[in-house]
């Protein structure tokens, strides 16, 4: 349990995981943002308006899945780290996994890492299919993997072999 | 001995984020500021959070904390209204609104119109068996020691606390590439945002709530730690005990607000175990007891740096206000500062501060 | 080596020496103060003030928020004896 050692249960991801139709259609985000803190840099982060605007800064982040196409912008504005795009179409047996990462050194593209769920276990080999990194992002560069798509809501780091 | 007084209009004591924002907010309404902070940089704890802050995108939110401070610390350098003082400590306030200031080996005396005491809190510690060896820091020391000097304490580390700077400072050790091998928090339930809670958990450390840290281990310097779980009359559970390996162990057990001069100033005081200790009685203008002292940050109370951000603008807009300053401006700007604050503080999380500002406001 | 558990690091001072001296009798931190000369050193009481008030209103049975501060005199951090003796005037205008 979350507030209990940082983990959310299959509960708390139940409310946060788009119905299986529109994670058929597109890349969306995934908001494992659960507590209502203050905070709302992922309100003015959409293009689209995806997420937002919030009437009060304390609003848990609701996504509208027809406006989020899965672009990512928002990824490296949310302090908490905790906004995932994940794509189901990205292949026959591989998801993507786009997510914010700050550790040095970044993973080259092309190379095999270890893929990590939310409690820091090791569950599946992954792929480093791109690793984003401009100036604006001010240090979170948001890395593409590929993971077996069983994983796709499981897979949320990972580690460097 | 021949003691000369210069007599400034305010003195903002502490230059971290309450600080800074009192000096500019008094500044730009005309105010002359004279700032003194103990230290050789301007920022106060700002200059070691590396990590994007949480608040309001209008105010900085998912800036990074090292750049706010290198953003406010360029506004005050270069504001003609501003005299910045660095390396220069407050070691008395004295009757008659006299500071008395050390900098440079050297003593001097100023008597401000109007004071603003901005120097923030310190780390508490903790007691348990073989806690003075080598090896155990506040949490805040080490993330001064590994963000600002670059140096690691150790290679693998015990935190105590999951408070958020437990868990930030956690985060950027990780960072700095030493190993977690556990935090503990004695509370069931985790202080931190969950979200940093969830960040440094898929990175591998594990959060052990309702645990303590029973003692240190080690004859010259740290080499272990005895943790176990602790009932709800805090008292270990049998059983429980696990040995870990590490050569470091943070302590992040909370702050104490720094209201030394406050007492010297004669302000009233008063016990607020939610704003972490004894802190000023003050009213909305962050004025204490004692007219043309004001206290902002966390010596009024801890809380995050947003909102000392917001209570050192208040104080600083308050004071210069009350000294003739900005009087058509006032308005406006103290109900937009106001709410701004509120709004930091309106949500489940801000329930402690809350009930502890019930406590400690006046008027 | 033997357990102890410091609770003023600048004067070196126990748990157990606190502990013994509130069963002497001592009941506020101005007295733990003069006793164990807790509070002098360079913190200034700075770490062991909160420890040292939890343990006389566990031991006392008194409130926490009655419990009296100590009173602070400047200079409130050290200052060098040699700043303190030369004064705001620089030597040689003295």
């Amino acid at each position: 349990m979350l507030a209990v050692d940082g983990v959310p249960t299959p509960e708390d991801l139940a409310q946060k995981i788009p119905p299986p139709e529109r994670l058929a259609r597109r890349p969306v985000v995934i908001a494992e943002c659960f507590q209502p803190i203050p905070c709302d840099p992922c309100s003015h982060a959409c293009p689209r308006q995806a997420i937002g605007p919030f009437k009060d800064i304390n609003e848990i982040p609701q996504v509208d899945y027809e406006k989020c196409n899965g672009c990512g912008q928002c990824i490296t504005r949310c302090p908490g780290l905790a906004l995932f795009v994940v794509d189901l179409t990205y292949g026959e047996n591989e998801a993507l996994i786009k997510l914010p990462y700050e550790f040095l050194p970044l993973p080259e593209e092309g190379q095999e890492v270890a893929g990590v769920n939310r409690a820091g276990e090791k569950v599946c080999r992954a792929r480093v299919v791109k690793v984003v990194k401009t100036e604006k992002m001010d240090k979170t560069a948001v890395i593409w993997l590929a993971v077996p798509k069983d994983l796709a809501m499981e897979v949320r780091h990972f580690a460097i072999k | 001995m021949r003691q000369e007084i210069s007599f400034v209009e305010i003195a903002v004591i502490g230059g971290g984020p309450a600080g800074l924002c009192a000096a500019l907010e008094a500044a730009n309404a005309g105010a002359r500021v004279t700032l003194l902070d103990r230290q050789d940089r301007l920022g106060g704890q700002l200059i070691k959070q590396t990590h994007r802050f949480f608040g309001s995108q209008s105010h900085r939110a998912s800036e990074r904390g090292i750049n706010i401070a290198a953003e406010l610390t360029g506004q005050v350098m270069s504001h003609p209204h501003i005299e910045a003082l660095t390396g220069a400590t407050v070691f008395g306030f004295y009757e008659d609104g006299v500071l008395g200031v050390e900098r440079e080996g050297k003593i001097f005396f100023i008597k401000p119109a109007r004071v603003i005491v901005a120097t923030g809190a310190a780390e508490k510690t903790l007691a348990f068996p073989n806690n003075d060896l080598p090896g155990i820091y506040g949490a805040g020391a080490v993330q001064t020691l590994v963000n600002v000097y670059g140096v690691l304490p150790g290679k693998r580390v015990l935190m105590v606390g999951a408070g958020n700077i437990g868990v930030i400072v956690t985060y950027q050790l990780l960072q700095a590439g030493m190993e977690v091998a556990a935090i503990v928090e004695a509370a069931p339930k985790i202080g931190a945002y969950w979200v940093h809670a969830a960040k440094v958990r898929r990175a591998g450390v594990p959060i052990y709530t309702s645990h303590t840290i029973g003692r240190a281990c080690g004859t010259r310097q740290v080499e272990g730690a005895v943790i176990w779980q602790i009932d709800e009359q805090g008292q270990p559970v049998p059983g429980t005990e696990k040995d870990l390996v590490v050569d470091t162990i943070c302590l992040s057990v909370g702050l104490s607000p720094l209201v030394e001069l406050l007492a010297q100033a004669g302000c009233r005081l008063v016990y607020v175990p939610q704003l972490g200790g004894h802190v000023p009685l003050r009213d909305a203008s962050l004025q204490t007891t004692v007219p043309g002292v004001y206290v902002a940050g966390d010596a009024a109370g801890v809380e995050e740096a947003s909102a000392a951000m917001m209570e050192g603008a208040l104080a600083g807009l308050h004071a210069a206000y009350s000294l003739g300053y900005n009087q058509t401006g006032y308005e406006a700007r103290r109900a937009e500062l106001q709410q701004q604050l509120d709004s930091l503080r309106s949500g489940p999380v801000g329930e402690k501060i809350r009930s502890g500002l019930s406590r400690a406001m006046i008027g | 080596m033997e357990d102890k558990t410091i609770i003023c690091r600048c004067e070196d001072v126990t748990l157990e020496e606190i502990r013994k001296a509130i069963a002497e009798g001592a009941r506020t931190l101005d007295e733990i103060k003069r006793l164990k000369r807790c509070g002098m050193g360079p913190c200034q009481g700075r770490t062991c003030r909160p420890l040292i008030a939890g343990e006389i209103a566990r031991m006392t049975g008194q409130n926490p928020a009655e419990l009296a501060l100590p009173t602070f005199r400047p200079p409130v951090v050290p200052l060098k004896l040699g700043t303190l003796a030369r004064g705001g005037v620089p030597d040689e205008q003295a």
